[in-house]
């Protein structure tokens, strides 16, 4: 401290600790600490005050198709539109909607809109809607007022089949993470030992241009390869292995194997990076050493590359296991709901859909003990300090 | 050819259209510490390196007791390489790096350590077997690297400028060690040094080369006292070289008209009259005339510009009309070597040696 005054001067110094403390509170303290507080957060008429909470969401949509549609009417006939985004899909309304008028969204749009009949029911339907809205805004307010307190209920109502989901993803992430480790490590020592000239080239090749491409757009890609009518089925087919005229196209899309194979793309670069770099400091003449002394290839990666890799290896395991345990578009995408679900999307779920955050907090927060757990476990099993990873 | 002689026949090395090593043979006797000695980048390591395994020679072949060594590589050879940096493995301890080679040969642990153990006292670091190499001293690595080739039981030992890294102090106390460990092995010792001091000190016989090129192989004494090129005069020990042309010629001995007046020396090859020759003579054969010298072979009248007190010897420069002379005289004490002005100096014709003119070691 009295060294920065030293050295910067009181203003400057007065700066950087101010700027250092806004940091640490909006970029770590608040956001966790508000999650973990959520977490903690139990309504004691959680069920109700959710089901209203879902209701109003949803009166408020339909009041917003409804003033949509009269605004179309008042602008006289147009021409067609699609079906506003926002309408409820039909399957989603409850019985204990009160509209009695709700009409499949399908009717939203459409080109009777001019009928002054349509007009007066929907301008009923929309009075009776706000009156409904200030009802149960009413009725919130009750059931909120019944209080909330901190309990662990959040964690406790996990259902088994979410803690199923829970391991199932962990258990995934470490698949993903042991696939890309075994796919990264010959590339990273390829690399790091070619020599000076050629490396750059490889690495720019082989990893810095597919990762100037979106991540969302890398993974379509992946589907365009593994669909039924994709690439990889039409090679197949071209090797005469299988016929996709008789329909034999295999199904990769929707498979576990997809999805790892996307996300083991996906995160490759974290994990090459970190091996690249720890192999590049290891000493060429130490694997000549190796070698000379009479060590196998096998045993030279064993006893001299590996051993020195070990700080790179434990930065990639644990950024790609903390990415692919949190990753929800390669799951969404890839896996099309037939995948069994990744813990990212029950936690989706949890806040958008159950519109329960509370619970949702909890889960991230579950994931996240989960993710730091790991991370510590990779470090002692990797015999590594927070130093050499920082390194 | 003995047990585990190292015969070159003709090796050569290309990278492209660069030779880094020319048509070279070389024989290497069992039991032998024999030194290449040369200037940085003239082609030593990579001669190591066709040794050793891990370069294929462009051509020719390389024999070890009589097996012939192509397409084996540096894992399966009777080898031992070690690197100029040592090459030691930091995250292993002291005695797991010397038991390496044999933990890749498949050797228990038991008595691998055993093995470690006696190794580690051959080269005196008994009880350092646990640390790890960098908590040793540069000498003390420097042993562990000894230790860790040599427990391989390799028929020749490869050693890359091992002490270039280590002080002056400490390279000459591990001269005296590596010449001692050799001794005590019986190891074939292929010592790569650019340090002729050190060439002259340990090896049995020394190759000096230059631009890939062997230009001579010899004992220290052969390459000091009869160097057989220009190149090797003036890269050992230093000189003081006349140039000239030879007029006259006879039994083993020639003249050459220098610029100080003709000079007589040992001549090198076959060199006739008219032909241009260089002669040789180095600093500590060159004497001062004072009266009593019986007749020598050569004369050279010349003026004491500096005197610098080297420790055991003095460093006389003198001047003969343009032609530098340096003359190295014992420090007999009491300063009876201090003198100035005009002085005579001799030197005898078997000291000096005449060749024909040709390429110089650069300083
Ligand atoms: N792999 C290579 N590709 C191209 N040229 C090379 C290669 N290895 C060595 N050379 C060249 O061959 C020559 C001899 O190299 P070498 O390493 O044998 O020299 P050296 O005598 O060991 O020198 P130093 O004393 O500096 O270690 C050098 O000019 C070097 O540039
Ligand atoms: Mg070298």
């Amino acid at each position: 401290m009295s060294d920065l005054i030293r050295i910067y001067g009181k203003s400057l110094t007065t700066i950087f600790l101010g700027l250092t403390a806004l940091w640490i509170v909006a970029l770590i303290v608040v956001p966790q600490l508000r999650m973990i507080e959520r977490a903690f957060v139990v309504d004691r008429y959680s069920d109700e005050a959710a089901r209203v909470g879902v209701e109003i969401n949803r009166s408020y949509t339909r009041v917003f198709t409804i003033d949509q549609e009269l605004d179309r009417a008042a602008a006289g006939p147009t021409a067609p539109t699609a079906p506003s985004p926002f309408s409820p899909s039909p399957s989603s309304a409850k019985p204990s909607t009160p509209s009695a008028f709700a009409t499949p969204s399908a009717s939203s749009g459409g080109a009777v809109s001019t009928d002054p009949d349509r007009t007066a029911t929907l301008k009923a339907e929309k009075a009776e809607l706000q009156a409904r809205i200030a009802e149960l805004e009413v009725r919130e307010k009750e059931v909120k007022a019944g209080g909330t307190g901190y309990a662990l209920g959040n964690f406790t109502s996990m259902s088994a089949i979410h803690a199923k989901i829970f391991l199932s993803t962990l258990m995934y992430a470490l698949c993903v993470t042991i696939l890309a480790f075994l796919a990264c490590y010959p590339v990273a020592y390829a690399v790091a030992t070619s020599r000076s000239s050629e490396r750059v080239a490889l690495l720019m090749l082989g990893l810095v241009i597919p990762y100037a491409i979106n991540e969302l757009l890398r993974i379509f890609s992946w589907i365009m390869i593994l669909e039924k009518h994709g690439v990889l089925n039409r090679l197949l087919d071209s090797l005469g292995l299988i016929d996709l005229a008789a329909g034999e196209g295999m199904r990769f899309v929707a498979s576990n194997g997809a999805v790892f194979a996307v996300m083991v793309y996906a995160y490759i670069l974290f994990m090459v990076f970190p091996i690249y770099n720890t192999i590049e400091t290891l000493d060429r003449n130490q694997i000549e050493a190796a070698r000379d002394l009479g060590a196998s290839t096998w045993r030279i990666h064993w006893r001299v590359v590996l051993p020195h890799a070990k700080p790179g290896i434990a930065v990639g395991a644990v950024m790609t296991f903390m990415l692919s345990a949190g990753s929800i578009a390669a799951p969404e995408i890839v896996g099309r709901g037939l995948h069994p679900d990744w813990f990212s999307q029950v936690i989706y779920q949890r806040f958008f859909e159950s519109n329960n955050w509370n619970q949702g907090s909890a889960y991230a927060l579950v994931l996240l003990v989960a993710c730091v757990v790991f991370v510590l476990g990779v470090m002692g099993l990797f015999k590594v300090g927070i130093r050499d990873i920082a390194k | 050819m003995r047990g585990n002689d190292v015969v070159l026949s003709d090796v050569s090395m290309r990278f492209g259209d660069f030779t880094a090593v020319h048509p070279t043979d070389l024989t290497v006797r069992e039991g032998e510490f024999f030194s290449i000695l040369g200037p940085s980048g003239c082609g030593k390591t990579t001669i190591l390196r066709m040794i050793s395994g891990f370069l294929d020679p462009s051509s020719g072949g390389i024999a070890i007791g009589g097996v012939p060594m192509a397409g084996l590589g540096p894992n399966r050879r009777p080898t031992a390489l070690i690197f100029q940096n040592l090459a030691l493995f930091p995250l292993m301890t002291v005695w797991e790096n010397v038991a390496f080679g044999l933990e890749a040969r498949g050797v228990p642990i038991v008595e691998r350590k055993r093995r470690a153990s006696e190794l580690l006292s051959l080269v005196a670091l008994d009880d350092q077997g646990h640390k790890k190499p960098t908590e040793l001293s540069g000498g003390q690595r420097q042993r562990v690297a000894v230790a860790r080739a040599l427990a391989v039981e390799p028929a020749v030992l490869l050693l890359d400028e091992p002490l270039s890294a280590l002080d002056l102090k400490l390279r000459q106390h591990m001269r005296a060690e590596l010449k001692d460990i050799q001794r005590r092995t019986g190891v074939t010792f292929i010592y790569i040094t650019h340090d002729q001091g050190e060439a002259l000190t340990m090896s049995d016989r020394i190759a000096v080369m230059n631009q890939g090129r062997v230009q001579q192989v010899g004992t220290g004494d052969e390459i000091y006292d009869r160097p057989a090129t220009p190149f090797v005069a003036t890269f050992v020990g230093e000189q003081n070289v006349f140039q000239g042309r030879v007029t006259a010629t006879n039994d083993g001995q020639a003249v050459v008209d220098t610029a100080v007046g003709p000079l007589r020396g040992t001549s090198q090859g076959t060199l006739s009259i008219g032909d241009e020759a260089l002669l040789f003579v180095r600093p500590e054969r060159v004497s001062l005339m004072n009266g009593a010298t019986a007749s020598p072979d050569n004369r050279i009248d010349a003026e004491v510009e500096r005197r610098d007190l080297e420790g055991s010897f003095v460093n006389l420069h003198l001047r003969a009309g343009n032609h530098p002379i340096s003359v190295h005289l014992t420090n007999a004490g009491s300063g009876r070597d201090v003198v100035s002005g005009g002085q005579r100096v001799s030197f005898q014709a078997d000291d000096a040696v005449v060749m024909r003119a040709g390429e110089f070691a650069r300083e």
